[in-house]
């Protein structure tokens, strides 16, 4: 199992090159079960990235393009009246796809959003009052402007909440970026993709052994001081209030998940501190920032604030 | 596939499993426990116990066995163990039974004692719970305890700590069968040098309660001398190498080993036959010793020399002094024939201090009671001694020249010493002063008064010890120091003695020891050596110790074992409420009870005043104690780096940690490296009780490389 998620892992690297850390956590929060938020400029290969996790992992994946017109039955899908067979018909919206990628969503309206993000948080859509059962695994993709674009409705809080991380990929360094000029076209990369590395059912298993990685009660409290931080419940001396949205449990259990994949990852079958660093960032920037436009690539974040401010041995008596 | 490492046991919870090599271990644990008191039980008990036990080792054969088949088969621990309940039932009724029937002639003690080691070795046959291993163990230490209520000499203490050990040893095994036997053992030491501290703090100051806690007496066989004597007694004794008593003369000039005449006691009836305490004697005892008011007061005058006596116990109440002994002890009660007794029968080590006065008198005036028993002789019994008698009063005047002239017969006329004297008809001395000629103290002692009486001089035999085994030892540190003389005698009870007195005008009581006119050697140094060869060859086990005598370095150690007896006998065995009281008041003066109470309240209010702070400081040091044993030794491995100019930020991860490390102190890199995996899977990973035993051990080597190589 481990072999084939590093294969996974490498083809996806060999796609987007030079990014192996957001290759990596893309990965993990897809095994999480979370879904994934991809904010950057245009052209840094948001799409690519998307693409290369389903094409790898064999989903049936549909893009859908937001656009300030695009309407909640676009997304869903809507039930028509077929003449022939006297009967309404549904036809199924892109989102009934395993991996749903959800380009600009910034750009459609609040009211488009807001049908995505529900499908997201309950893993179903409702169509003329008829419940449909989205299919399993259910992976949103979403890519994003920066908000100082033109023409972007921000995602409020309450729905940024429901992807468990927000990744940005950046400009790629030197020698990647020689690379990426280097091949030849975007199409060639894409059909070496297309050999299914494993099937559905490994997937769901994987993702159901990755619930099972142990998380000792040192990990727990680790967590539960870094949410405290957040909420500003627990300060010492040396820290300064940090200035912050606070975390709410939801986020200490996306935080919980996501170290768990990543861990799983790493092949280990419990948890370190470790884990939960490498993905604080990305689990809960966005969860904690007060304006998310400015901060973006800029150190000493309100995430590094926080894990500065705990102890990792003995977290709850520092 | 990740597999999840610890899955919860399969076994019941209440069902309590041995791993055949424990359970052999405490086989062969019970055998030992079971082997101290093999002395005190009966045959019958000792044969039905061996039985048991080597049923015992049949089952765990057989399981053995079984277990090898049928590797993969869980059988239960049922079948394999216990024997059918109705069975062990029978069993353990009709040794009750049995118990019950012997126990008029076992007495109380030694047939609870049969019912404790009977319950101990059935007890084994059904061990299926925790809680019924518990109940052998208890038991085990029960049955170790009971065994120092016979003997309690320093070596049989060492022995039975040393099983303590053992058993210790077996009960951390059982918790933790991963450990080897010699690292549980190291474990359990170090917890009963521990608790050794509490032990002794309790030994110190705990009161003494006596009557709650007294055992009821042991056996009461009597040992060393008893209150008759014929001749052929005291032959018996001499063939015991066991202590009588010991005598600490501190700072005082040891007197010579030919005055060294311990009294017991004076004989001074005579049937004819045997020599036994005179009637009133005895009933003089009984109402000193009810009532602590009637006291002899011996005269005394002249130099005076003060002694500690430590008696071993005998079950009689004799106790031993040189004349004319005195004592300030409310337990000593001082006979009117200058001999002292204790109030009660000693049935343990019995501690008292002695002022004798050497050259005073004994008895210058004698009432004519007394004067009519000392002279009393069965007429006719022995005339050919009457005879003898009636010719010395005609051929002295003066009474210390008839008796002169007997220590001179005896010198001159080819008597001989033995300890294997022949046979005498009827104990007649006649035989033995004409005929025989070879004897012993008493044969001595007893014809000589019989030949005193009957030449009117009042005599009587005085039974006791004579001399005693100098010993150094312990006071060769002290004499170096203060350039004193010391160290402590001990009399054995091959040192058992006879010897007579007669009554002088104007002298008193004179001790006459007609054994020196046969064998001078026995009354000045010992016994001589014709007499150890002599019974040597006899070949009876006597005296294993005189062949050792000879061989010096051996009896060095012989002797510096006997002067760490005589301390453990001192100091732990007779440490009485009256030492106690006088250590408490030699530590803490004059004031000792207020003292001792204002300690004691210091001590609480000071305790509670600690914890309330603890509970203040919410309770800091409490839960300090929470931390495991991998976390602290992690965190001490941080101080140590911490000293070399490495410390960790609090936020740092452990294995990020690790990574500085090895940037920092590349000759610790690969040490530190494992150190932290170990410590990382201790800590975050879920693991079995034994892979967290492994790890921890594994943790706590590569802590010692990492010192190891910092260092």
């Amino acid at each position: 199992m481990q072999k084939t998620l590093l294969a996974i892992l490498s083809q996806i690297e060999s796609v987007v090159i030079g990014k192996p850390h957001e290759c990596r956590l893309a990965l993990a929060c897809l095994l999480a079960q979370g879904h994934l938020l991809i904010e950057d400029l245009p052209g840094m290969g948001k799409t690519t990235l998307a693409q290369a996790l389903a094409k790898n992992l064999s989903l049936s994946y549909q893009r859908t393009q937001f656009t300030s017109d695009l309407l909640p039955s676009d997304v869903i899908g809507i039930s028509i009246f077929n003449s022939e067979t006297k009967q309404f018909e549904l036809h199924k919206g892109p989102i009934f796809n395993q991996v749903v990628l959800a380009d600009e969503i910034n750009r459609a309206s609040p009211k488009t959003q807001s049908a995505l993000l529900e499908a997201m948080a309950e893993n179903q859509v409702s169509i003329d009052g008829i419940t449909h059962i989205l299919p399993r695994p259910f992976f949103v993709i979403a890519t994003q402007n920066p908000l100082f674009h033109a023409g972007t409705y921000p995602l409020p809080e309450s729905q940024l909440d429901r992807f468990m991380m927000k990744i940005s990929l950046g400009f790629p360094d030197i020698d990647a970026e020689k690379s990426i000029l280097l091949s030849n076209n975007v199409q060639a990369t894409e059909s070496t993709l297309i050999n299914d590395i494993i099937c559905v059912d490994t997937l769901i298993s994987m993702q159901n052994t990755i619930e099972n990685v142990h998380a000792s009660t040192s990990i727990i409290e680790y967590i539960i001081a870094l949410c405290r931080i957040s909420r500003g419940q627990e300060m010492t001396e040396k820290t300064d209030k940090i200035v912050c949205k606070p975390l709410s449990p939801r986020a200490g259990k996306a935080l919980l998940a996501a170290a768990r994949a990543w861990a799983f990852i790493d092949n280990r079958d419990y948890l370190l501190p470790d884990d939960i660093k490498a993905v604080f960032y990305n689990v809960c920037e966005h969860r904690l920032d007060l304006n998310i436009t400015e901060q973006q690539h800029v150190s000493g974040s309100i995430s590094e604030r926080i894990l500065d401010a705990v102890n990792v041995l003995n977290p709850l008596n520092a | 596939m990740i597999t999840n490492p610890t899955k919860p046991l399969s076994q019941p919870v209440d069902l309590f499993y041995l791993t055949s090599k424990n359970a052999w271990l405490l086989w062969c644990c019970q055998l030992l426990n079971l082997s101290t008191l093999l002395l005190e039980i009966s045959t019958w008990m000792i044969a039905v116990i061996a039985l048991c036990l080597c049923w015992q080792a049949l089952l765990l054969h057989n399981r053995l066995n079984t277990n090898k088949k049928h590797s993969k088969v869980n059988i239960s621990v049922k079948q394999q163990m216990a024997i059918s309940s109705m069975l062990l039932m029978f069993i353990a009724v009709s040794g009750c039974i049995a118990i019950a029937i012997s126990a008029r002639s076992l007495g109380v003690l030694v047939s609870m004692l049969h019912l404790l080691t009977f319950a101990y070795t059935l007890k084994a046959f059904e061990i299926k719970k925790r809680k019924d291993f518990y109940q052998l163990f208890l038991l085990g230490l029960f049955l170790l305890a009971s065994a120092l209520i016979f003997k309690q000499t320093l070596a049989f203490s060492l022995l039975i700590v040393f099983f303590l050990i053992i058993n210790l040893t077996i009960l951390h095994r059982v918790f933790s069968p991963t450990k080897t036997l010699l690292l549980a053992s190291k474990t359990v030491c170090i917890l009963l040098l521990q608790s050794a501290l509490l032990a002794v703090t309790l030994f110190i100051v705990f009161p003494r309660l006596s009557p709650f806690w007294q055992v009821p007496s042991v056996n009461s066989a009597k040992i060393g001398l008893s209150d008759e004597v014929s001749p052929g007694d005291i032959a018996s004794l001499a063939l015991s190498s066991d202590l009588a008593f010991r005598v600490d003369f501190k700072r005082e000039q040891i007197p010579d080993y030919s005055t060294l005449y311990w009294r017991a006691m004076t004989l001074e009836n005579f049937d004819g036959k045997k020599w036994t305490r005179a009637k009133d004697d005895i009933n003089k005892t009984l109402s000193q010793v009810t009532s602590p008011n009637v006291i002899f007061e011996p005269e005394t005058s002249g130099l005076s020399i003060l002694y500690d006596v430590t008696v071993e116990p005998s079950y009689q109440p004799w106790l031993f002094g040189l004349a004319v002994a005195t004592s300030n002890d409310a337990r000593v009660a001082l006979m009117s024939d200058y001999t002292i007794q204790s109030r009660n029968v000693l049935s343990q080590i019995t501690h008292y201090q002695v002022k004798s006065y050497l050259h005073s008198s004994l008895d210058l005036t004698i009432n004519e009671v007394d004067k009519q028993r000392n002279l009393s002789i069965v007429k006719g019994s022995n005339p050919r001694l009457e005879k003898l008698a009636a010719k010395l009063i005609k051929q002295y005047v003066d009474p210390i020249d008839r008796a002169q002239a007997v220590l001179e017969t005896f010198r001159e006329s080819h008597y001989f010493y033995t300890l294997q004297p022949p046979k005498l008809l009827n104990n007649s001395l006649d035989q033995f002063y004409f005929d025989t000629k070879s004897g012993f103290c008493v044969h001595y002692a007893s014809s000589f008064t019989y030949l005193m009486r009957a030449a009117g001089i009042p005599a009587r035999v005085v039974t006791g010890y004579l001399g005693g085994e100098y010993n150094n030892v312990n006071a060769a540190a002290l004499s170096q120091q203060n350039g004193q003389q010391g160290g402590h005698l001990s009399i054995y009870q091959y040192d058992a003695h006879a010897w007579s007195e007669i009554w002088l005008h104007g002298i008193g009581w004179k001790k006459i020891d007609p054994t020196a006119a046969v064998d001078p050697q026995r009354v000045e140094s010992g016994w001589s050596n014709t007499l150890v060869t002599q019974q040597l060859s006899m070949n009876n086990g006597f005296i294993g110790l005189y062949q050792f005598k000879r061989i010096s370095w051996i009896n060095e150690l012989r002797l510096q074992l006997d002067a760490l007896d005589y301390q453990w006998t001192r100091w732990v065995l007779g440490f009485s409420s009256k030492q106690q009281y006088d250590l408490l008041k030699r530590l803490f003066g004059k004031q000792m009870p207020w003292k001792i109470a204002g300690i004691v309240a210091i001590a609480l209010i000071s305790s509670m005043a600690l914890v309330t702070l603890f509970y203040r400081f919410n309770m800091k040091i409490f839960k300090r104690k929470n931390v495991t044993p991998w976390f602290s030794l992690y965190q001490k491995a941080l101080k140590i780096l911490a000293t070399k100019g490495l410390h960790k930020p609090v936020n740092m991860t452990a294995f990020d940690f690790s990574m500085l490390v090895t940037a920092r102190l590349p000759q610790i890199s690969k040490e530190f490296l494992d150190f932290t995996l170990t410590f990382e899977q201790l800590n975050y990973r879920k693991l079995s009780d034994l892979e967290r035993e492994l790890h921890l051990s594994r943790l706590k080597k590569q802590y010692k490389g990492i010192t190891a190589n910092l260092s």
